[in-house]
């Protein structure tokens, strides 16, 4: 069988990421003995293995978009089982380090069209960022916004810089802990989302923090 | 507009009161698995690193829960698995069965499968995910609940029903019940309504599920062209859908583009080769464009990975032996035999297809005598009622031609030809056969007159049920299944009759059981045939109208 290099690290990293994944249900099962020197480094332990592995996926989705466009496989999904699923992992991350506030629009419907696993991924990647820059809180939103569903994920931080919110390239600080390029993943999955001519959206702004947007039309 | 918190579930699920299986050749990934839903309050977690693990435990335990990786090393994968317990009745509907994946095109693999999971899971996930997933599922399935009985029970029209109360109080709920009820109006025959059904999905999103739902629904009412056109549109936009390539060599084949049905197949196994079905078909549509190397790896991947399936049977080995044969390549033939010796040697069917191949083989190897001591050995398993797939019956007609023993050849192209009396490939490989021991005339004469009797009694006896005279058409067609008993299409419109009869003129107990009889014989024959769910259906009528109520299987 011939294998080609880029096979070979696509495989590598696949086994790296599920070797994190199982490092981060180790650390899970690690009981709060309620010393913030351990629980604060478990914490940070999780939630770099976290990071890492939304790294690898990131690669892995290159590897893979790399000669076809992303095809996203839209399904029927609620919008509140998401939020519920943001909050719940949020929360398990942030223990009471920070607080985590969900709020839902009068107007969301019961269900919409996504991509689940690639929305999940968008949006936790803004999660994690939130994480590491909050200062006491993050709040996840779902709301309708000009027709769209609008997922948002807000905290207390000193906001975007003003280059991510040009939409410029990434100084090595940003890039350095892969803000950048999550941010970009993010909005390449929103915009793999077409319904009749229009294509999901990802809005960056500040707010009493930093705003991150995610749009589903 | 008003933001509000968010509440849990209005419902809460007891998670002590279930039963879970964790399925996963990985120990590390079994306990970590296992320790995450004993943190959900699960006590009763049993464990399982391989397939044969899992169907031996399902036949002990009934489990609420499965959460099975899709990767289980050498053997059957998890959607193998999957479709076996379905295929076996191992589990309920009501059972969750989660795959867990480590690639997340799985998703696109499966998403549409007939056979899908009730959810993915691509790893690594948090304990957190797991639970909402679970307890969304678990939520689902209680309001799916009345659904479920009535699907299990058989009672398709009250299902149908229990989905459109779903759809009105449960608008969360609605597309998951439009899909449900999609695939019963399918099953049921009711084409044009999923039809419309497929439609109105596809207003709302163009769902993968609901184009492929529309594909088979417009193939079904013969609109292939429409059907293909729509197929290459959901291939152009989600190529990795491997499902789509098997319609769309159902929708080729039925437009009798056989190269193309051929080509379909080869790019769905190119994606996913280890589905024994789609490695079967494959062979078979090579081996009628005959593309013998084609055929011959098709037919060499179904015994390679299907080991222990149970869609495998010993027609699978007499399929590659045949192309070996037929290659010349006599050797491999025998080595193919050797290899399955142990399932062949098991049944009478094994034992019938291991003679015909191995008279097949050494007739080709110059062997006579060797041969002969082979056909001898098939006819005496012939005489004692073993059967075998058509086209290996036609390899053991074309055998006794080759040694002038052409009465016996005529019987079984006869019994072949009244048993498939619309396959155009098995009767044109029929009259090959005739033809290269030259005796054409002959085999015309003896087709003609197996198929004929057979095509008239089913012909007059549908004319006569399309008249109202079902007492007529009753006997003409239970002469047609006394004649050919192993033609499901017969068999199907004798049950038909007997049934619109029944409804007709009242209860009689023996055409009742007749019809039973009948209705076992097609699911062994045809397994999965689109008009069967709808025959049950239609006696599970008849039956409940005359006050008859049977034990559900």
């Amino acid at each position: 069988m011939k294998l080609d290099s880029a096979d070979m690290y696509a495989a590598l990293m696949h086994e790296l990421k599920n070797n994190l994944g199982l490092l981060t249900m180790t650390l899970d099962a690690i009981p709060l003995c309620g010393d913030p020197g351990h629980d604060g480094r478990v914490d940070d332990a999780r939630l770099l293995c976290l990071r890492s592995i939304e790294r690898l996926q990131q690669a892995l989705l290159i590897y893979k978009a790399a000669n076809n466009a992303l095809h996203p496989v839209v399904d029927a999904y609620s919008p509140l089982d998401m939020l519920r699923e943001l909050r719940d992992t949020a929360q398990s991350l942030a223990r009471d380090r920070l607080v985590i506030d969900t709020l839902v629009g009068d107007g969301v419907p019961e269900i919409w069209f996504f991509d689940r696993s690639l929305v999940e991924m968008a949006l936790s990647n803004a999660i994690h960022n939130s994480l590491a820059h909050a200062r006491s809180g993050i709040r996840i939103e779902a709301d309708m916004v000009e027709g769209c569903l609008a997922f948002s994920v807000r905290d207390d931080s000193a906001g975007y810089p003003d280059h991510i919110l040009a939409g410029g390239s990434a100084p090595e600080g940003w890039s350095s802990n892969g803000t950048g390029l999550g941010l970009r993943f993010a909005r390449l999955i929103a915009q793999a989302h077409e319904n009749q001519g229009r294509f999901g959206e990802l809005r960056l702004f500040n707010e009493n923090g930093a705003v991150f947007r995610f749009l589903l039309p | 507009m008003a933001l509000n918190a968010i509440k849990g579930n209005e419902q809460t699920i007891d998670y002590g009161a279930l039963r879970a299986l964790v399925v996963d050749d990985y120990p590390g990934m079994r306990s970590a698995l296992k320790m995450t839903l004993s943190n959900f309050g699960m006590t009763k977690i049993d464990l399982a690193a391989s397939a044969a693990e899992v169907i031996f435990k399902v036949g002990n335990n009934r489990y609420d829960i499965i959460l099975c990786d899709f990767n289980l090393g050498e053997g059957r994968d998890g959607q193998q698995l999957l479709e076996e317990l379905r295929h076996r009745g191992l589990i309920n509907l009501d059972t969750v069965f989660i795959m867990v994946t480590a690639e997340s095109v799985y998703e696109k693999v499966v998403a549409t499968a007939e056979l899908a999971p009730d959810d993915y899971m691509i790893k690594p996930f948090s304990a957190e995910v797991l639970r909402n997933r679970l307890d969304g599922i678990l939520l689902r399935k209680l309001a799916f609940a009345t659904v479920y009985r009535h699907y299990e029970a058989n009672e398709l029209e009250a299902a149908i029903a229990a989905c459109d109360e779903l759809m009105r109080n449960h608008p969360r709920f609605v597309v998951d019940a439009l899909r449900f009820k999609g695939e019963v109006l399918n099953a049921m025959g009711r084409f044009e309504e999923a039809e419309a059904l497929y439609k109105q999905v596809i207003a709302m999103r163009a769902i993968p599920w609901a184009r492929m739902g529309l594909a088979k629904a417009l193939h079904l009412q013969k609109k292939d062209e429409e059907a293909e056109e729509l197929l290459h549109d959901v291939l152009d936009k989600t190529p990795e859908l491997v499902t789509a390539y098997d319609l769309l060599a159902d929708v080729r084949l039925a437009k009798k583009d056989g190269a193309g049905a051929q080509e379909a197949l080869q790019q769905g196994v190119a994606i996913s080769g280890k589905t024994v079905r789609r490695q079967q078909k494959l062979g078979h549509v090579a081996l009628d464009n005959g593309d013998l190397a084609t055929a011959r790896g098709a037919y060499g991947a179904v015994l390679e990975k299907g080991q222990h399936s149970v869609f495998v049977s010993a027609s699978d080995f007499g399929n590659l032996c045949r192309v070996q044969v037929e290659q010349g390549d006599v050797n491999a033939a025998m080595e193919t035999l050797k290899k399955g010796k142990h399932t062949l040697q098991a049944s009478s069917e094994g034992q019938l297809v291991a003679a015909v191949v191995q008279s097949m083989a050494h007739t080709k190897a110059g062997r006579a005598e060797e041969a002969v001591k082979a056909l001898d050995e098939a006819a005496q398993l012939r005489g004692a009622g073993a059967r075998i797939d058509e086209k290996l019956m036609l390899d053991m007609a074309g055998a006794c031609m080759t040694y002038g023993r052409h009465e016996e050849a005529d019987a079984i192209v006869s019994e072949v030809a009244r048993n498939a009396h619309d396959s155009d490939s098995l009767l044109a490989k029929a009259r090959r056969l005739y033809e290269e021991s030259g005796r054409g005339e002959e085999g015309a004469k003896v087709l003609t007159a197996a198929t004929a009797d057979v095509r008239k009694l089913n012909n007059e006896g549908v004319i006569l049920a399309h008249k109202g005279d079902f007492k007529g058409a009753v006997d003409r067609l239970l002469t047609a299944c006394r004649e050919a008993p192993f033609n499901p299409r017969i068999l199907m419109n004798g049950i038909w009759v007997i049934l619109k009869y029944l409804e007709q003129s009242g209860m009689d107990n023996d055409l009742m059981e007749e019809a039973r009889r009948l209705l076992a014989d097609v699911e062994k024959q045809a397994p999965g045939h689109a008009r069967i769910t709808g025959l049950r259906n239609q006696m599970k009528e008849v039956e409940s109208r005359y006050g008859i109520r049977r034990r559900s299987a």
